[in-house]
Formats: structure tokens, C-alpha cells, sequence
């Protein structure tokens, strides 16, 4: 075991250092959470217009009128409906700040490449006709949400990419002295943006002669999909688990690191989701691994499952350290916070207590994705509930108000309790021989 | 004395924050003290005088000493055992010696 620490600490956390270090990388992921704000505000409207009580939707029809739901959910077409647009923004700027160039003008170029990778055309099914018809003059809705993410992403770094290297270069259009700073900006601007969209244009050309016909589909078929599949597997779920532990084995956050690779795919299993469920509440949703399977069930009290380690600190620790660990660790536990047990007690280089910080959460996975995908528990709904937001509240919350979420957290809470418990008593035994062999030797000085 | 604190997120330092600023009333110490997550040190490094890293993201320790240095801010990562038992006096005092 100690051999296997000494592997994780000099072999796997540099590794992880310059995963989590790696500009693009890092430039996506704080792009995307450029979205979440938004996504749970939309989120609170999504639960206002679903709640599932008998009755609620013809008492809300009564006061507000017929179009209640499509009025209320205006804000969620704003929000989740447009992510692509905003991380096409926000991961620009992120990268060019790292660059040391102007992220505003990275962030608009951005913008514009992304739409003019964008056919302006969409499908629309006119009153009593029967076939859709292809409609020009339009931004399609559904290209700047989710299905829009990783191109958005994509051409946000190719973009920037291209905009920082020229300005680096000095290519750039230097005027006379006397002209005001802010209008030489401006003009400074314009070699990098032509050159950009001078290269998605071509691109788009170049693609419209090709059976994919847009950038999009391209994206689509050769990169989303297989992601999404291995994002979406119980086999890629467990990889996940096994690598945020492992490193958190070493106190590292594990969470932070992998999320921030697996986040995009994430965000689009969640809205796709989150799409079929404002559809129809009761629809069989598309997916189970979403952001909020692992944050909502999986990570309760924080990452390795510990709020039920902490549970049974607190009243079965005989230990003076462990109890003062135990209260230390349940308020913030129950917010999923839980860097005082695994620091504290602690769990990180402890080769027993990791076997359950590890064990725990795979079982979890393997237990909630079964009772998912078998249909006995509501799939997360889309709705992008907090990862502070504690256990029971969460479950019904991101179900979009299904009992069956909470059971679930309960199910999965007792499992982690039964895992702990043995090593806990095991560790807080150790502790206890330690502390009255310290109070027998203190005896002995003082005599 | 500033010191700004970082992790992931910025909550489980939060916690500290709490503890760092009682034993800083207790030494009758002035200190402004407060928690971002790592996203957010560029937009607040400019006001601290320390900069304190959680050990779970250590692995940022070499950007973060980027950033420090070009301000002449000292940056380091909090031992493991004080953060995990929330010591707020051990860790003031760390950052006290840090900013000698």
C-alpha cells in the first residue's frame, strides 16, 4: 500500500498537475463555468413549471391562463438554450487572458466564428402541413445549446489560437502617433479577426462540399457521439470514480481535475436530459450519468461518500480526535464539504481508510446506474441543482421531483455506512490505544 | 495584513477563513482574510499580501507562485494536518512567517 501511495504521489500527480495545468484545458473548463450561474437560475424556473403535484399544472392554467408553462419557461430558453453561446465567449476570453492579449476582442471574435460556423437555417413544420420544411433567415435554437457545445469550444481555441499568434507576431496595424489609443485598438483588431474568419469560413466551404455538409455534424458524428457514449457507459462512470478518488488518495482534488476534462460531456448528457423532461415530465429521460449523478448521488458529503462516515463518527467514536473530527466535519459535511475528514481524520495517505474512500463511491455508481437504467429510480432531470445542496432535498430536486431520487440517496448512504463502519472501528480503535498510551506515559513524566 | 486563501471552489477554505480570523482577534492582529476559488486569484491577488493554497489543489502551486511572484507575494500550501483540523492559529501563523 505504501509502495502504491508512492506511485500515485510521484507518477500520477505530476501527470495530473499538467492535465489540470494545460491552458486550453483549464481555458474550457473556467469558459463553462461561465454558465453555471445561468443554468441554475434556469433550473429554478424548470422547477417551478414541474411541480409534481395533482392538479398544479390546471390551478397555474386557471390563474395565469393557458400558456403559463411556455411563458414561464422563457427564462430556461435563455439560459440553458444559448450555453454554446456563452462558453463560445467565456472560453475565449479565458484563453487569451492567459495569453496576455485582449479578451474581449478574443471573446466576440469567438462569438462570430462560432455563428459563422453556424448554418442560419433550420426545420419548421407549418400549421397543417405534414413534412418539415427547411426555413432560411434563422439562428437555430438548438445549434446554441448543448448540441452546439463542443464546436463552440472548438473554434473558441482555434480562434484565439490563431488571434494571439498574429498579435504576438506584431502583425498588427500600427497608426501614426497623435491617433487615441482606443481607435488604434480597434484597428489593431482587425488583421487577427479577418484572418479567423477568413479560416472558419473556408472551413465551412469546404465542409458544405463534403457529405457532413457543416461543421457541426461533423463535430457531431466524429467527436460528440463516441464521447458521449463512453460518457454516458457505467464502464466510463467507474474510470471516472476510480480516478477522482485515487487522486484524492493523495489529496488532490480529484473532482476538480477530472471534471474539468469531463464536464463538456457532462453538461450535454445533462441538457440533453433536460430537453426530453421539458418535453414530457414523465418521458423516459436519455441518459443516467449527468453532472449531477455524481455531484447528487454519489459524492454525498463531499467526495467518497463520507457524510455516512461522519454519521457514524459521531456517535460511535471513542477516540478524543475522532470525535472532535466528527464535529468539525458534520455541518459542512452535510453541504458536501468535506476537506476536514479527509485532511483531518485523515483519509488522504491513510492506506486503511482509503479501501472504503475508494471502494464506497464505485459501489455507489454501480448500485445507483443499476437502479436507474432498470427504471426503479427517476433519472436526474436536467435540472441543475447545486453540488452544496444536501442529500434527500437534492434527489428530489434534480428528478424534477421524483420521491424516488431521495430513496435512492437513503439506499446509497446506508451502503456507505456498511462499507465504512469496519474500518472506521479499525482506525478509531488505533487512535483510541494511541491517546491512553499517551495519557499512561504523560502519568509516568509527571510522577 | 491580507491573506487570501484558495481551493477548488473556495468553500472548505471558507471554513478556515472563520477560524483564521478569530486567532487573529485573539493576537489582536488587523487582518483581512478571505477565500476564492482558483479561478478567482487573478482578480483578487492584488490585494492580498499572502497567498495560501488548500493541499488539494497543490498541484497549482507552480501558477500560483507565477502569479505571486510577478507581485512579490509570497504563496505556499497549507500543511495538510493543520488544514484538516480547521487550526486557524497555526495556519495565521504560517502565514506570518510566510510574509516576514
Amino acid at each position: 500500500m505504501a509502495g502504491f501511495i508512492s506511485f500515485l504521489e510521484n507518477r500520477v500527480m505530476p501527470v495530473a498537475g499538467r492535465i489540470a495545468e494545460q491552458k486550453h484545458l483549464q481555458a474550457i473548463r473556467d469558459g463553462i463555468i461561465l454558465t453555471m450561474p445561468l443554468l441554475i437560475v434556469g433550473s429554478l424556473f424548470l422547477i417551478i413549471g414541474f411541480i409534481p403535484i395533482p392538479g398544479y399544472s390546471e390551478f397555474m392554467s386557471g390563474i395565469f391562463g393557458d400558456q403559463w408553462l411556455t411563458k414561464l419557461l422563457y427564462p430556461v430558453n435563455a439560459t440553458f438554450d444559448i450555453m454554446a453561446l456563452i462558453v463560445s465567449f467565456g472560453v475565449a476570453y479565458r484563453l487569451a487572458e492567459k495569453y496576455k492579449v485582449d479578451p474581449l476582442s478574443a471573446g466576440a471574435i469567438s462569438v462570430a466564428s462560432f455563428l459563422l460556423a453556424t448554418p442560419y437555417k433550420t426545420m419548421f413544420t407549418p400549421e397543417g402541413a405534414t413534412a418539415a420544411q427547411e426555413v432560411g433567415g434563422v439562428i437555430p435554437v438548438a445549434l446554441m445549446g448543448s448540441q452546439g457545445l463542443f464546436v463552440a469550444m472548438l473554434l473558441a481555441v482555434l480562434s484565439t489560437e490563431i488571434y494571439r499568434k498574429i498579435i504576438q507576431k506584431k502583425i498588427v496595424i500600427t497608426m501614426p502617433a497623435g491617433v487615441p489609443p482606443a481607435v488604434s485598438r480597434s484597428f489593431v483588431a482587425l488583421i487577427p479577426a479577418s484572418a479567423v474568419l477568413l479560416v472558419v469560413w473556408l472551413l465551412r466551404i469546404l465542409l458544405e462540399n463534403t457529405p457532413f455538409e457543416s461543421i457541426h455534424n461533423i463535430v457531431s458524428d466524429l467527436l460528440v457521439g463516441p464521447l458521449s457514449s463512453l460518457g454516458s457507459s457505467l464502464i466510463g462512470a467507474i474510470v471516472c470514480v476510480l480516478l477522482v478518488h485515487l487522486l484524492w488518495a493523495i489529496g488532490l482534488h480529484g473532482a476538480a481535475i477530472v471534471g474539468g476534462i469531463m464536464s463538456p460531456i457532462w453538461l450535454t448528457l445533462m441538457d440533453q436530459n433536460r430537453a426530453a423532461f421539458q418535453a414530457n415530465p414523465n418521458a423516459d429521460l436519455p441518459n443516467v450519468i449527468t453532472t449531477q449523478f455524481f455531484d447528487l448521488w454519489i459524492y454525498a458529503g463531499g467526495s467518497g461518500a463520507t457524510l455516512a462516515l461522519v454519521v457514524i463518527m459521531l456517535f460511535r467514536a471513542r477516540s478524543e480526535q475522532m470525535k472532535n473530527i466528527s464535529r468539525l466535519s458534520i455541518g459542512p459535511g452535510l453541504f458536501n464539504i468535506n476537506e476536514p475528514v479527509t485532511f483531518g481524520m485523515p483519509i488522504v495517505m491513510n492506506p486503511l481508510l482509503i479501501i472504503p474512500f475508494v471502494l464506497a463511491p464505485v459501489v455507489l455508481v454501480i448500485v445507483s446506474y443499476l437502479a436507474m437504467s432498470l427504471g426503479w429510480v427517476a433519472k436526474p432531470s436536467g435540472v441543475a441543482v447545486p453540488w452544496t445542496t444536501p442529500v434527500i432535498i437534492s434527489g428530489y430536486l434534480a428528478t424534477g421531483g421524483k420521491i424516488s431520487g431521495s430513496v435512492l440517496q437513503l439506499v446509497n448512504f446506508v451502503i456507505s455506512l456498511l462499507i465504512y463502519y469496519p474500518f472506521f472501528r479499525l482506525w478509531d480503535k488505533q487512535k483510541l490505544a494511541e491517546e491512553q498510551s499517551h495519557a499512561a506515559s504523560d502519568q509516568v513524566v509527571n510522577m | 495584513m491580507n491573506i487570501l486563501l484558495c481551493c477548488a471552489a473556495g468553500m472548505s477554505t471558507s471554513l478556515l477563513v472563520q477560524k483564521m480570523e478569530q486567532a487573529a482577534r485573539e493576537k489582536g492582529l488587523e487582518a483581512k482574510i478571505w477565500a476564492v476559488s482558483a479561478d478567482e486569484v487573478k482578480q483578487h491577488i492584488d490585494q492580498a499580501q499572502v497567498l495560501l493554497l488548500g493541499p488539494q489543489v497543490r498541484y497549482k502551486l507552480a501558477e500560483m507562485k507565477k502569479v505571486g511572484e510577478a507581485r512579490g507575494i509570497p504563496v505556499d500550501v497549507i500543511s495538510p494536518v493543520d488544514y484538516g483540523s480547521l487550526n486557524g492559529k497555526k495556519v495565521l501563523e504560517f502565514a506570518l512567517r510566510l510574509k516576514q
